[in-house]
């Protein structure tokens, strides 16, 4: 048996109220050399999991203008002593409700952030996801083939077996159906959900992808080169999805290097302000490079030069940073390696 | 012998594939093909239809949901199912086929695969699949005709095979040699022995 949540709230305001009367009758009674006032600390600490923050603020003060009022109506003992309690009592409550606040504060942040991280995780591991495309578009490519194969022997049989034959024909159809119906559903993935735009710090969103990748640069004994400049105004875009690019990109620096020459393993990262408008994130590797063919295909969907690639991770990449307002482009640069670039828009109104 | 009477035995190629256009798809190769088929969506399955006593060849896909064809192939052994298979994959890498052909593989293809590579490796499984079935077929043969001599025929005959002669056997069994000599005849006769050398053969054959 449990109670609904509201109830068990409503009761606990309830007990909250009682306790914190029961303080007040107890600091108002007793002599000023006690400092019963000191208990209202523990209420605090009890109610701030169930209040919003300006509720416990305000908490925070009744329980001071309480232990005030206390003070003036005490009869008994020493005035001096009954000053300093009171003034302990008050600091009591005081840094209870800000280490509380701050506590709670600081567990919904990591709880946010874990929840972020969860759908960067997605959509970076794009390799999962890929694997199991290419599976799904195999079968059906596989049993055409086959049925294909199976029709030219029933049609090479004497006399043809046109009833066999067609059967496998019509199984090709429905399976050339399915397969184009999975790149649909597919290229309606690529699309993805709409932004969610707020203001952030772009520069802060690159470091926390750049800390979640540490391990795979180092395992590739990868020297990370970071020119970030943290004085750059708020972008204007979906956080995740914005660091899902970042992460698709880093990873794909990471694995072009990885299979580049040995002695040149180095990715260098790079966030600047180059008109009033926008920032602009950079990546360059010293990778294997860009072959013109390359260039020309970069971001199109299923094209890919990796092995076991399927050709999906720039093209979201793209329809991200469109639809967050920004461009997306690609070079090949100086140390023979490919540079990758993107830009989001300001916040409105804060443009240099 | 049944060993031609095998031959004549049409066999059976059982496939295991999660996907049904596949499963469609290698039915129809198949039987174009004038082969027997039986297809079945996961390993589950086929083991609730025991394979007929005839020789096959299986048609194991590697990814599936559950158990993996892999897995299922280390499997078989215990479960005493013999088939020879050939794996087929849609995302195959190197390492996955060394497996699989460690595991006594016929062959490892890659969907879409060209259907002469798939029928020339299940032509193979089926012809070993003919020939183990032969040799078991001759060793319990031999297993037969060995129960059918008697006991005390099995007892002169052992000590034949280690080289004894008659006298020594009659000695040793306290035998007459006249009776060691019949019963030496009778076991020559029973194990379809035309000499010495061949009984000796057939009874290392019999594994008895």
């Amino acid at each position: 048996m449990r109670m609904p949540l509201q109830y068990r709230r409503m009761l606990s305001l309830v007990g909250m109220v009682l306790v914190m009367a029961a303080i007040f009758v107890a600091d108002t009674l007793t002599e000023y050399a006690v400092a019963v006032a000191v208990f209202y600390s523990v209420v605090i600490l009890a109610a701030v999991s169930l209040l919003t923050v300006r509720a416990a603020i305000a908490l925070a003060c009744a329980c001071i203008a309480l232990t005030v009022v206390s003070f003036y109506l005490t009869p008994a003992g020493l005035y001096k002593v009954g000053l300093v309690n009171s003034g302990i009592s008050i600091v009591a409550i005081s840094i209870t409700t800000w280490l509380t606040l701050k506590t709670e504060a600081a567990q919904a942040a990591a709880h946010d952030a874990q929840a972020r991280l969860l759908r960067i995780a997605r959509v970076t591991s794009l390799g999962g996801l890929t694997a199991s495309i290419a599976h799904e578009v195999n079968q059906p490519l596989a049993a055409i083939v086959t049925s294909g194969n199976a029709c030219q022997r029933w049609l090479a049989q004497d006399p043809p077996n046109m009833e066999k034959a067609l059967q496998a024909l019509d199984r090709i159809l429905s399976d050339a159906h399915r397969a184009s119906e999975i790149i649909d559903r597919v290229r309606s993935l690529t699309k993805g959900e709409k932004p969610r735009k707020s203001a952030f710090d772009l520069p802060q969103a690159v470091r926390e992808i750049v800390d979640m990748s540490r391990g795979e640069i180092e395992r590739h004994g990868i020297a990370l080169e970071t020119h970030i400049d943290d004085a750059l105004p708020p972008v204007m875009a979906d956080r995740v999805q914005i660091q899902q690019v970042i992460g698709n990109m880093l990873l794909n620096a990471i694995e072009a290097v990885a299979s580049g020459p040995a002695h040149r393993k180095d990715i260098r990262i790079s966030t600047s302000m180059p008109d009033g408008a926008s920032v602009l994130f950079c990546i360059e590797d010293a990778g294997c490079g860009l072959s013109a063919e390359a260039l020309d295909h970069l971001f199109d969907a299923f094209w890919t030069t990796k092995e076991g690639g399927i050709g999906l991770g720039l093209s979201i990449s793209r329809t991200i940073v469109e639809a967050n307002g920004g461009k997306i482009g690609a070079e090949p640069n100086a140390s023979g390696g490919a540079t990758f670039r993107f830009s989001v828009p300001l916040v409105k109104g804060k443009s240099a | 012998m049944n060993r031609d009477m095998d031959r004549a035995t049409p066999p059976i190629v059982y496939v295991i594939d999660d996907d049904h256009s596949v499963r469609a798809a290698l039915d129809d190769l198949f039987a174009s093909v004038g082969l027997q088929v039986r297809s079945f969506g996961s390993a589950r399955e086929f083991l609730a239809h025991p394979p007929d006593d005839a020789p096959g060849c299986l048609v194991l896909d590697i990814r599936m949901p559950g158990q993996s064809g892999l897995d299922f192939h280390r499997q078989m052994g215990d479960l005493g199912i013999r088939l020879p298979t050939v794996f087929i994959t849609g995302h195959g890498d190197i390492a996955m086929s060394v497996e699989a052909m460690k595991n006594g593989a016929i062959e490892f293809l890659t969907k879409p695969f060209r259907d002469q590579d798939l029928l020339d490796a299940i032509q193979h499984g089926i012809e070993k699949d003919r020939a183990r079935r032969a040799s078991e077929a001759v060793v319990s043969e031999l297993q037969l005709r060995w129960a059918s001599l008697s006991a005390g025929e099995q007892e002169v005959t052992r000590l034949v095979i280690q080289g004894l002669l008659n006298k020594q056997i009659a000695a040793s069994l306290n035998l007459s040699e006249i009776t060691v000599k019949v019963r030496r005849g009778q076991a020559m006769r029973k194990m379809q022995a035309a000499s010495l050398i061949e009984l000796v053969r057939l009874i290392e054959k019999a594994g008895v």
